[in-house]
């Protein structure tokens, strides 16, 4: 039964298929036919009866969604219990209860870590090395650093800790330390504005004009008070502040 | 149609890949495309000025659950690369600003009209998921691979058709920017900051989150940032 075990080259196959995960993305089954692909070598290897492989497959292509990055998890996992199962120990009621509570807790994690922490912060440290360095690329490097370097981490570090965990991976010392990431993430990414905001009101040292900094200041209490309502979305306010600038321009432009 | 107008399109396409369909590292995002832009077109301010509104714009955009959000990838693309194309050439500065200016609002526009696409899209991506599962069960084992395939293309070919569509547009529109670039450029000293301000308190609600003390260590980096910047000025 050795030859059933999933090896590192299966992991890395797996996670490297997972950066198509979201490939065929759409409202019905959202992930699933990526979630089916990224675990193609793994059911290759559990399963080498074609006819059994092709029915697993298939039956993988069913919905499933979760924060993609944080997926990866969720592949180890259900590789994990795809292998019970080839064994003859695990059985399809053990994978859909699986993919519903790992997709739901990860998404909940993922989101708040990846999308509200990692991805804001990552924008902020872009844009104010940016702004410091005007002529140089450094700040979409470290853009993109930031981000990159723990989501790929992640996609592919998740696969082998969610393989060798099984289904109790987000029990314990793991989800503490997502927890804390989050929180850190938070502090930092304040930090970060005050820095980016002080540059922006005095580059290099030297103060911008009056007017400049009333509009830095409108637009910081203007985006407050709309940030604590979802719609309309920030995008169209700031399309409503450009028309409104135009007008301006051509009103009282001589 | 020069190198420089090619490889924008090339990138619209690889932005709209990379978004979603593929990797998801944020190599998407307005300001690493506007870099790259930048270093195509031999002009960093220009594309450094887009990039920097059009990132911290985009950073407050989040596509969470099943919600659509606006596409910036191709959105940052056509931004940078209106506003790159229009300088091009330009002999002074308020042109580029002008520029710069229609080059921010052709990026928001593009990335909001960019949600139906992108529903459009998903919509499709559902005929080929019901199609890959079918041949799966009839014994066709390539269908998932083929499947991912076609979703990625036409993931490429939208990006690539929207960033031609806007730089077609821009090729056209490119006198009368020039001919009222002192009125736009009057308008891009305000909204620059405007949208700076905007952007940086959206930002700043994200990482807050109602906490004092998080609301503290930003008064903090603010004003200690204030003081060395002023301070250690020459």
């Amino acid at each position: 039964m050795s030859d059933r075990v999933l090896g590192r080259g299966t992991l890395l196959a797996m996670g490297l298929r997972a950066n198509l995960l979201q490939a065929a993305w759409n409202f019905e089954r959202q992930q699933g036919l990526g979630w089916a692909y990224a675990l193609e070598p793994a059911l290759r290897r559990l399963y080498p009866a074609r006819e059994q492989r092709l029915e697993r497959l298939a039956e993988h292509t069913a919905y499933f969604n979760t924060q993609p990055t944080l997926a990866s998890i969720a592949l180890g996992a259900a590789a994990r219990v795809e292998e019970e199962r080839a064994l003859g120990t695990g059985d399809a009621a053990s994978m859909a209860r699986l993919k519903a509570a790992l997709g739901s807790t990860l998404a909940a994690l993922g989101d708040r870590l990846f999308w509200f922490s990692l991805r804001p912060f990552a924008a902020a440290v872009g844009v104010l090395v940016a702004m410091t360095q005007p002529r140089h690329g450094w700040g979409a490097i470290a853009l993109w650093l930031v981000y990159a370097l723990p989501h790929l981490t992640m996609r592919f570090g998740g696969v082998a800790w969610g393989y060798a965990a099984g289904p109790a991976v987000l029990s314990g010392a793991f989800r503490d330390r997502l927890e804390a990431a989050v929180r850190w993430l938070g502090l930092l990414g304040c930090a970060v504005l005050g820095v980016a905001l002080a540059w922006a009101l005095a580059p290099a040292g030297e103060p911008r004009p009056i007017a400049v900094q009333c509009a830095l200041a409108v637009g910081l209490g203007v985006g407050l008070l709309t940030a604590q309502r979802a719609r309309p979305s920030p995008t169209r306010w700031a399309l409503a502040f450009g028309i409104l600038g135009l007008i301006l321009a051509w009103r009282f432009h001589n | 149609m020069t190198g420089a107008h090619v490889g924008t399109l090339v990138l619209g396409g690889l932005a709209a890949i990379e978004s979603t369909p593929v990797a998801q590292t944020l190599a998407s995002q307005p300001l690493v495309t506007a870099t790259i832009l930048g270093a195509l077109w031999g002009d960093w301010s220009t594309a450094l000025a887009v990039g920097v509104v059009l990132q911290i714009l985009a950073a407050s955009t989040l596509p969470i659950g099943a919600r659509t959000p606006e596409d910036y990838s191709v959105g940052g693309v056509v931004g940078a690369g209106v506003a790159l194309s229009i300088a091009a050439g330009a002999p002074f500065e308020h042109v580029r600003q002008a520029a710069s200016l229609t080059g921010v609002l052709a990026g928001m526009v593009a990335a909001t009209l960019g949600v139906p696409l992108l529903r459009w899209q998903r919509q499709w991506n559902e005929g080929l998921a019901r199609w890959c599962e079918n041949a799966l069960r009839a014994g066709r084992e390539r269908a998932l691979a083929e499947s991912q395939g076609a979703a990625v293309a036409l993931a490429f070919a939208i990006g690539l058709a929207a960033t031609a569509m806007w730089m077609a547009l821009a090729h056209g529109g490119a006198a009368l920017v020039e001919r009222e670039s002192l009125r736009l450029a009057g308008a891009w000293h305000l909204l620059q900051p405007l949208w700076l301000g905007f952007g940086f308190a959206q930002l700043l609600h994200a990482f807050v989150q109602r906490r004092l003390e998080r609301a503290g260590v930003f008064a903090a980096a603010l004003v200690g940032a204030w003081l060395v910047i002023v301070a250690g000025a020459p």
